[in-house]
């Protein structure tokens, strides 16, 4: 009896030891608005559209990835450029390019669809609406900035300039 | 039900209450504190994901089938992507089986850490709880560096992988693995020696070889009654041909022998992940599978963190499935809960549930809607009237830009 009682204050002292070797121990915890965990590389976030360096937009308006997205969250219009009014290389562009993101499922398939890699999952996730209108992501949130120097789009060009949509890229790895 | 006596109480717990995860419905009766009989009621969390397969392409239902657990997800995906590809007569190149077991060993891990964790807590052992999902993390980032995700990684595509895994995510996974093992020697030890942890546990739950055997037991939960039930054994899939698991099995049935079996299967992932990353076939890591999918049935089984998952695909030659069926191990061990409960003190009840490692949103494969007119049932345009009218009753406003 007594033997058993001393069995039992042994094992919670050792079960209060294990707990209290780790107040010594630096926190594994992450104070998060202030701190950031760091990003993987294969992070999958919100979507971003890019521009090539030219300031071009990258998206030519297939809707490759609205046809490939399983969650039907991708929504585009296409549109003629022409070369008094360009936004990317070739016949098309988006004019509406919206993503929902209560629908997105953040799989990254549209990202493999995309013949001229202008749609690219990038890090940013803190994604948190108070109306579910706020969730429709347009063109304009998507799309980045030109590159410093170079004017926006839709721009004028010299007729002839930017005949092919797709460039001449390597095989993806 | 049956007639109740007038000593008898029944409890009802669910479909909605503040200590479930997740909706299901439990109506246990008791004569004081021991129960002597339990309903289970399930399909509250049913989602139709069977039914949307039947409007996507294979690429996307592979998307979308490994949403059906947020814990095992790459074991969906796996099996369903293993399904289609026997059907279309692909061979996929020995890195990508590798890697799927890699992914899908990593994730087993993870589960355990997992259920370990919500397994101590329904003990009302937080502690314990607090340690092995902090460990779990380190599997997570793993997880997340090698495909982006912390779950639902979209590892499988027709005829392969999507990613590679480089010589530093092979360092990074062996150096985890070595602390992990550490970790879970403590675990081990923990979960058999603590002396009031094991008074939950000890004698509690115990389902016999032969009750498990008959009420259809898969998975750890069967591998504690003694029942060697493994896919990987059984018919080994993928990479599990070249790469034989050892099974662990324990006699005893009861709650401490679910946690020793889930404890030591965690070493028998290690070892099986380092054997797997020692020689690593080299390679491509996928291979070509055309969008169109021969006519035919296929049936696939794998071997899910929880037990048995089995597929069943059929294929009209087109690039859309005719049907896909799933049945998650759960279902096949949620009988035992409602079998096992009888003669114990409501109290071991969460701890009983706890210890199949339940997934309610998984199992719920079927809802029947029953209609006052009497017909049968209702066609997918029905069914999409009803909710635009139910919500627009509830003055919500429904937009179908927003919401279609």
């Amino acid at each position: 009896m007594i033997k058993e009682a001393f069995g039992k204050g042994v094992a919670i002292l050792e079960g209060l030891g294990t707990v209290f070797k780790h107040v010594f121990e630096k926190p594994v915890t992450v104070q998060f608005p202030e701190e950031f965990k760091p990003f993987a590389e294969r992070f999958k976030g919100r979507h971003e559209l890019k521009r090539y360096e030219n300031g071009l937009e990258k998206c030519i308006g297939c809707a490759l990835c609205a046809a490939a997205c399983p969650a039907d969250a991708i929504w585009v219009e296409a549109e003629e450029n022409t070369d008094e009014e360009r936004y990317s290389p070739g016949e098309r562009y988006a004019k509406t390019y919206e993503i929902n993101m209560l629908r997105c499922i953040f799989c990254g398939y549209c990202e493999d669809a995309c013949p001229t890699e202008a749609i690219v999952l990038e890090k940013h996730y803190e994604l948190s609406f108070t109306d579910r209108r706020d969730a429709i992501y347009t063109k304009e949130m998507l799309l980045v900035p030109p590159p410093e120097g170079q004017e926006d789009t839709p721009r004028k060009v010299e007729p002839g300039s930017f005949d092919r949509s797709i460039p001449v890229m390597e095989d993806p790895k | 039900m049956q007639p109740q006596k007038t000593e008898q109480f029944t409890v009802p717990i669910g479909p909605q209450h503040p200590a479930l995860k997740e909706p299901s419905s439990f109506l246990i009766s008791v004569d004081g504190e021991v129960v002597t009989n339990a309903i289970v009621r399930l399909g509250y969390a049913h989602r139709g994901i069977e039914k949307a397969t039947e409007s996507r392409t294979y690429v996307q239902n592979l998307y979308l089938l490994e949403r059906i657990c947020g814990i095992c997800s790459h074991i969906h995906g796996t099996a369903f992507a293993m399904g289609v590809e026997r059907l279309a007569g692909v061979e996929v190149p020995p890195r990508a089986q590798a890697i799927r077991l890699i992914i899908a060993e990593l994730e087993r891990i993870h589960s355990h850490m997992l259920w370990l964790g919500v397994g101590a807590h329904q003990g009302g052992f937080d502690a314990l709880f607090m340690f092995s999902w902090r460990d779990r993390e380190t599997v997570m980032d793993l997880l997340e560096s090698i495909s982006g995700n912390r779950v639902n990684y979209s590892a499988n595509v027709l005829g392969g992988v999507k990613f590679d895994l480089t010589a530093a995510h092979i360092g990074d996974i062996l150096k985890a693995l070595d602390y992990l093992e550490e970790r879970t020697h403590h675990y081990l030890k923990v979960v058999t020696t603590d002396a009031s942890f094991l008074q939950r546990t000890r004698g509690i739950g115990t389902m016999t070889r032969h009750q498990a055997e008959v009420l259809g037991a898969i998975g750890p939960t069967a591998r504690a009654s003694g029942v060697l039930r493994d896919v990987r054994i059984e018919a080994p899939y993928g990479a599990y041909v070249d790469h034989p698991v050892t099974t662990i099995t324990d006699d005893r049935g009861d709650l401490e022998a679910r946690f020793a079996v889930r404890i030591k299967e965690l070493f028998e992932s290690y070892r099986l992940i380092r054997e797997v990353l020692d020689d690593l076939p080299p390679g491509d890591i996928k291979t070509r599978v055309k969008r169109k999918i021969p006519e035919g049935e296929a049936a696939f089984r794998v071997e899910a963190p929880r037990g048995e998952l089995f597929y069943f695909i059929k294929s009209d030659g087109t690039d859309i499935p005719s049907r896909v069926k799933v049945r998650t191990p759960t279902i096949c061990n949620m009988t035992s809960v409602v079998k096992l409960a009888v003669g114990h003190q409501l109290a071991d009840v969460p701890m009983i549930l706890a210890g199949i490692d339940p997934c309610f949103s998984c199992n719920d494969r079927m809802v029947r809607v029953n209609r006052n007119n009497g017909s049968d049932g209702w066609t997918w345009e029905q069914l999409r009237q009803h909710g635009i009218e139910y919500y627009k009753q509830r003055s919500q406003d429904y937009d179908p830009l927003v919401v279609g």
